[in-house]
């Protein structure tokens, strides 16, 4: 019964359908499924799947990386306020784009793949300075720093996640985040996330959705 | 000899030359030739026009840009605030549409050559064309009316709207960007420019998949180039690949000069364009900042192999990182002269 749910909704999401992506999560719902249900055994393996689907598929397209986080996300949102007991977080992140970079899409599409997964996202906003992402991440207690940055110069740069990377080394904090970046320079030069310092970076909001997920699971065995 | 100009439209038009004409992107980089921070080189035409000489002077490739940034064409419609950055390109920092109401009572200038920041445009346009004098090609670059909504609004809200409507409002907005699109590129026209940088990303299937390319992107070009046509115009997707969406390009549109985006496979598109039009092959510039002048050396020799069989090729950058080292435009620059050589 849930795969053919799993595959309705899945076929809607690919196509870009919000509209037919929210009537499958109505018709589950009319059928007497659970709001729990609905997000641990559809949304979170249809995200899971999707994120299966688009990472190898050379024909993926921004529009369906978006409307995949974006429908998820919806979805969650209003499912998660039914829930009888607030659900289990699976870890922690906080967000934002590097100094300098007021491009919100990537963060966005990230975050929304994130909350799916159970994943608590604390969104720093755009502009964000190295400082604040390591006092935040201390406050919120996160695993996970993620790092969005789409001109060179605010992905490469001083201000950005290598400063981060240096802020983590001088307070010895190295062992208590990973640091994650994307953003277009990331997908032109596949190697500049190391050089920047980060541990780990995806090409699209789809597969950092897995890649953060990763990174929580190293440090929470 | 021939000079730039003819060389581009020998490669046009599959005529005989010295060689292929060879395009190099150094906007931000004329504010360090000028030795000007970023925000005082932008605030004036004639900076711009004697930052993109100067460097033309300094590495000798083909053409000259009348861009400032992109972000220029939002400022014509409202934006208050760039951030400019000395290490890098300058950004919108205002997306003043906020509301649907803000799109509902946004309004394109009657006549926007009387804005003060256009004159500057126009200002810089005017010195090109007087020290190229038509041996250079001027570029100029047009944002798309489906993707300027990005620069006014933002991107996420913007892909947001597109995707999800309300779309009489989308709609709405778009005939707005479509009518500002038809103004600037007359108005571009009339000032001198040669080579007209359609700036296209929703025109491309990896931005929207091809159903939505059909549905709803190529129907916005059309109304944008309908009145002034397509003559210099050449489609562009901000580098993001748009190789699949080609042919109906060239069969919808008309549009035969493709710029393409690094990651698109270049023999592929020569395939697909051949001598119906030029394909204009873009090396990674992001790369560029890590390799070594042998490096770029190689890849300028690779895409000119693949590019230059049959000709109708021009080799081209995207918007250079100020990250470049020199070492690495001499070396692109170089090579393509020796390379793109017919010999
Ligand atoms: C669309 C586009 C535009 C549009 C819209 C811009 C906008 N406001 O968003 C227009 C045409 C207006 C434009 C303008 C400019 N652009 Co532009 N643009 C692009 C293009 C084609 C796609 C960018 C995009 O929106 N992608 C969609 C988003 C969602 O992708 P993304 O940010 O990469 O995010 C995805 C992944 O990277 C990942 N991800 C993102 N963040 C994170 C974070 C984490 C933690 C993880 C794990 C993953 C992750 O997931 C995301 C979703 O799939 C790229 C080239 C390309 N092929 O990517 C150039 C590009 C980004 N632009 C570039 C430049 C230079 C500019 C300008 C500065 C040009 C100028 N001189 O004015 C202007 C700036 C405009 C402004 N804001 O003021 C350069 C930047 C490199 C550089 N030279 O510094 C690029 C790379 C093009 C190039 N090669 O020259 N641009």
């Amino acid at each position: 019964m849930f795969h053919s749910f799993i595959k309705a909704y899945n076929d809607a999401v690919f196509d870009t359908d919000r509209e037919s992506a929210l009537q499958v999560i109505d018709k589950a719902r009319a059928h007497g499924h659970s709001p729990e249900e609905i997000i641990f055994q559809l949304v979170i393996p249809a995200v899971e799947e999707m994120m299966d689907t688009l990472s190898e598929d050379p024909d993926a397209n921004l529009a369906q990386h978006f409307m995949t986080a974006q429908i998820a996300a919806e979805v969650s949102e209003k499912m998660l306020a039914q829930f009888s007991r607030p659900p289990a977080t699976v870890g922690r992140v906080v967000i934002g784009t590097a100094r300098g970079d007021l491009h919100s899409l990537g963060k966005r599409i990230v975050t929304g793949c994130l909350k799916t997964m159970m994943v608590e996202v604390l969104d720093l906003g755009v502009n964000v300075p190295a400082e604040q992402f390591v006092t935040q991440a201390i406050a919120f207690d996160a695993q996970v720093i993620a790092i969005s940055a789409m001109m060179v110069h605010t992905a490469n740069g001083p201000e950005g996640c290598r400063k981060v990377r240096q802020l983590l080394r001088d307070q010895q904090l190295e062992h208590r985040f990973r640091l994650v970046v994307g953003g277009a320079p990331y997908r032109f030069d596949e190697q500049l996330f190391q050089q920047v310092g980060a541990d780990a970076w995806a090409a699209d909001g789809v597969s950092a959705g897995k890649v953060i997920l990763n990174c929580i699971r190293e440090l929470q065995p | 000899m021939m000079h730039p100009m003819q060389i581009l439209q020998a490669a046009l038009n599959g005529q005989p030359a010295p060689r292929i004409p060879i395009f190099c992107n150094l906007l931000d980089q004329g504010a360090r030739e000028l030795g000007m921070s970023q925000a005082e080189y932008y605030s004036r035409g004639e900076h711009v026009a004697c930052g993109q000489l100067a460097m033309r002077d300094r590495y000798g490739y083909d053409n000259l840009w009348s861009l400032f940034y992109v972000g220029r064409e939002a400022e014509l419609l409202g934006c208050q605030e760039i951030l400019f950055a000395d290490d890098g390109t300058p950004n919108v920092a205002d997306y003043f549409l906020r509301t649907a109401a803000d799109i509902e009572q946004f309004t394109i200038p009657d006549d926007i050559t009387r804005h003060p920041l256009w004159q500057e445009i126009a200002h810089c346009l005017a010195i090109l064309r007087r020290e190229a004098r038509g041996r250079f090609p001027i570029c100029a670059y047009l944002t798309a009316s489906t993707t300027l909504p990005a620069l006014l609004m933002g991107m996420d809200k913007w892909l947001e709207l597109a995707l999800t409507g309300p779309f009489t409002l989308r709609d709405q907005l778009l005939a707005k960007c479509s009518d500002f699109f038809r103004k600037q590129i007359a108005a571009y026209r009339a000032a001198g420019a040669d080579v007209l940088l359609y700036s296209t990303p929703f025109g491309a299937a990896s931005f929207v998949g091809m159903r939505r390319f059909r549905q709803f992107s190529l129907p916005w070009m059309q109304r944008d180039l309908a009145p002034g046509g397509i003559d210099g115009v050449v489609y562009y997707c901000g580098t993001a690949p748009f190789n699949a969406v080609i042919p109906e390009v060239m069969q919808q549109l008309g549009i035969t000069a493709h710029y393409l985006s690094p990651q698109d496979d270049l023999a592929v598109a020569k395939s697909i364009i051949g001598a119906r039009g030029l394909t204009c092959g873009v090396i990674d510039d992001i790369q560029m900042i890590a390799w070594s002048p042998q490096q770029t050396r190689q890849e300028v020799a690779r895409l000119c192999r693949i590019g230059m069989v049959g000709g109708h090729f021009l080799l081209g950058t995207g918007v250079m990182p100020l990250a470049v080292p020199e070492a690495n435009i001499r070396a692109y620059l170089e090579a393509a002269f020796t390379y793109g050589a017919w010999s």
